[in-house]
């Protein structure tokens, strides 16, 4: 019986070992799956860390890299100037020619003066016409000057239009021009003939300085642009005096021809900006242009009022309204040149232009009004009040196509009321071409 | 005495101001931008070309000469863009602080890596830009160059706020690194479009899509009847994702040609500040780059 109960002892105790020792497996499975756990873990975040150090050091790299390429790349040989042109200057050739009718003959067109003004005639002859190729060379010269030259070649020769240096270095907004250069004084004269709006000059500039303008003249300029609020240039010139009409080359020994201008502009908004100026242009007169078989020899003061209003409300739609008022006096004398008679001269006459030109996308509209005399017609030889027959004026009406900015086609008519003595009208049209190529120098507001 | 030496302390407030600050002039408005982000309220910026203005067609306006003459530093895009306008605005700004070589005359393209620099070129060829293509705006890793060169500039030009500007540069560098992780993860790789102008190569280069042809049969000459069909039978081999233009021009002559192919316009700023909600260079990437997807 006792070893019955010993056997069953065992037994049971063998069992409750077995289970104890089942029970330790389970236990020791456990902590395993554990520990693997964990270690994964350290794993999971050992290659987390190692992934961070390298984004970290590639960051670096790409950093790197780009401080090494933001250094300044090897600069070209250009600079604001353009082009490869260190050694050359820069070249633009502008080919300015027209078709050209008129109701009147070539002959009346050489003789088509403004009476009371100017006895000289037009230049343009119908047919085919070629006004000139204008070569332009322009360059800064050294860090002091920028050099330009404009050298129209005409079928009769090339001439020098211009030619002359601008100061870059003075301080304080000054700057000086010499040379033989367009006077600044107004506003067309500045413009070179290829920029204007319109075919032909005005007639207040034709009666009072010529077909072309005062033109180029010899002599000296010095600007002043002060810090103030608005755009105010301050200029003055000293000329030889060369133009034929309102001075003459032998007028005075030495130059003896003046000018002062002040040119004002604000932004009127963000799209449009007005531009204007008083001026005065003064000197001595001796020619032969102005009367008809008289030489004057006179003292002589033209002034004037510019104002130019610009829109320019989308990329490639713009509108401008230009007008310019002038007035001059003139006293001396006049000299028949057959007779040699000599009476006193005095004059007091005005004119003015406006115009406008719409332009969008390449095409442009433009009119144009001119008259003389508007509120002054005082001229008087030996003291007695001539009478030339009214109030000249002219109306013009143009069409553009621009294909590009370096070509211009423009259809123009005029109708010409200048001749008051005679009461004839000269009706033009003209069809313009323009090219241009090469490197051009800007063209000023 | 003691007035005298309160004057000179009132006339040091007064000229102080004017002294500290660094008159910036930039022609356009990214550049200006640029400045106002890296010199904030220490320098003065004025921007000569509207947001909305063609760069390619200003005129030199008398109050644009005025800010020119007033500058301590011109700053402006380079590769000849400006040719038709800057030159007379040095000229005649009578600054000679500004000249070509002078330190206030700072040329942005000199930091950037140029691309389609032309070998031989004329005007036949229209209106090509001889020195490489100078709308790098677009691409913000060219810009990112340019503001370094640009914050080291300020940096010279007012040494006391040296620091200031090389923070806010590094600030500037930080948002642009953390911006560009979102915009190259766009899927713009591979993706085909048409354009109006030759205006956002940098931007093709920089996130590996492609142009398949132009609007304009040449650059700055406007669409021919005969180009636009050419272009329309190769979008039917292609197949872009859409005709990209900006607000200035060429809008019309798009919707005209989607409607022909059935292919999307998509309208994108061309500088910052030209599309509503594009008044920085940040949110100007971010609206030309999400645009595209």
């Amino acid at each position: 019986m006792t070893r019955i109960l010993g056997a069953c002892c065992v037994i049971v105790l063998c069992l409750c070992r077995a289970v104890a020792y089942a029970d330790e497996t389970a236990e020791r499975l456990q902590k395993l799956e554990a520990t693997v756990e964990k270690q994964s873990k350290t794993i999971e975040k050992q290659q987390e860390s190692i992934e961070a150090l390298k984004k970290n050091a590639e960051q670096k790299q790409n950093q790197v890299g780009t401080q090494e390429s933001k250094e300044p790349l090897p600069s070209k040989t250009g600079g604001l100037f353009g082009g490869s042109a260190f050694a050359n200057p820069n070249i633009s050739l502008i080919l300015d020619t027209f078709g050209y009718s008129s109701n009147l003959n070539d002959t009346e067109l050489a003789n088509w003066g403004i009476p009371g003004f100017t006895t000289q005639g037009l230049d343009q002859r119908n047919g085919f016409n070629l006004d000139s190729a204008e070569l332009f060379i322009f360059s800064p010269v050294d860090p002091y000057f920028d050099l330009y030259a404009n050298l129209p070649a005409t079928e009769s020769g090339i001439s020098i239009e211009e030619a002359y240096v601008v100061t870059t270095a003075l301080p304080e907004g000054w700057q000086v021009k010499g040379g033989k250069f367009k006077s600044n004084f107004s506003r067309l004269d500045a413009q070179h003939p290829h920029a204007w709006d319109f075919f032909d000059i005005p007639l207040p500039y034709r009666a009072f300085l010529g077909n072309e303008g005062l033109g180029g003249e010899k002599g000296i300029q010095l600007t002043y642009l002060p810090i103030l609020p608005i755009y105010t240039q301050i200029g003055a010139e000293v000329l030889q005096g060369d133009n034929d009409l309102l001075f003459g080359s032998d007028a005075a020994e030495g130059p003896h021809a003046y000018s002062f201008f002040v040119k004002s502009s604000v932004d009127t908004s963000d799209y449009s900006t007005l531009y204007f100026g008083p001026y005065v242009l003064f000197g001595k007169t001796e020619n032969a242009n102005i009367i008809q078989g008289e030489e004057v020899t006179a003292n002589s003061a033209l002034y004037g009022m510019e104002a130019v209003w610009k829109w320019k409300p989308a990329v490639r739609e713009a509108l401008t309204i230009q007008s310019e008022y002038l007035y001059l006096t003139q006293s001396g004398n006049a000299m028949e040149q057959t007779s040699l008679v000599l009476s006193g001269l005095e004059r007091r006459q005005d004119g003015f232009y406006i115009q406008g030109i719409y332009r969008k996308n390449r095409w442009g509209i433009g009119a144009r009004y001119d008259m003389l005399e508007l509120f002054s017609n005082s001229f008087k030889l030996a003291g007695v009040q001539q009478n030339f027959g009214g109030k000249p004026w002219c109306e013009t009406a143009s069409l553009e196509f621009n294909p590009t900015e370096f070509t211009r086609i423009r259809l123009q008519l005029t109708h010409d009321k200048s001749d008051t003595m005679t009461g004839r009208t000269n009706d033009e049209a003209i069809l313009q071409f323009n090219f241009s190529v090469g490197a051009h120098p800007a063209h000023t507001f | 005495m003691r007035k005298l030496l309160f004057c000179f302390i009132l006339l040091g407030a007064i000229t102080r101001p004017a002294l500290a600050e660094v008159n910036v002039v930039a022609t356009l408005p990214w550049i200006g931008s640029l400045a106002k982000e890296l010199g904030k309220d220490k320098i003065n910026v004025t921007v000569l070309v509207k947001p909305s203005q063609d760069p390619h067609v200003i005129e030199a306006k008398p109050s644009m000469i005025l800010a020119a003459r007033k500058a301590d530093i011109i700053m402006y895009d380079g590769l000849d863009l400006e040719i038709g306008y800057l030159p007379l605005i040095l000229e005649s700004s009578r600054n000679p602080k500004l000249m070509p070589g002078k330190t206030g005359n700072f040329d942005c393209s000199q930091f950037v890596k140029v691309i389609e620099k032309q070998t031989t070129v004329d005007r036949s060829m229209g209106d090509v830009h001889p020195l490489g293509n100078p709308h790098y705006h677009f691409s913000p890793s060219n810009v990112l160059r340019v503001a370094d060169g640009m914050a080291r500039l300020l940096a010279e030009a007012d040494q006391a706020n040296a620091g200031f500007y090389q923070a806010n540069y590094k600030a500037f560098a930080d948002h642009l690194r953390e911006k560009e992780k979102t915009w190259h993860s766009l899927p713009l790789a591979g993706k085909k479009f048409i354009a109006y102008h030759k205006l956002f190569e940098y931007l093709a280069d920089e996130f590996g899509f492609q142009f398949i042809g132009y609007m304009e049969p040449k650059p700055g000459i406007p669409p021919s009847a005969a180009h636009i069909e050419e272009l329309i039978e190769e979008m039917k081999r292609s197949k872009p994702e859409a005709i990209l233009v900006t607000p200035a021009y060429g809008i019309q002559e798009a919707e005209s040609l989607s409607k022909k192919t059935g292919t999307k316009v998509v309208v994108l700023p061309q500088d910052v500040g030209s599309m509503p909600g594009t008044d920085d260079l940040f949110s100007f990437w971010d609206k030309v780059i999400t645009s595209l997807q």
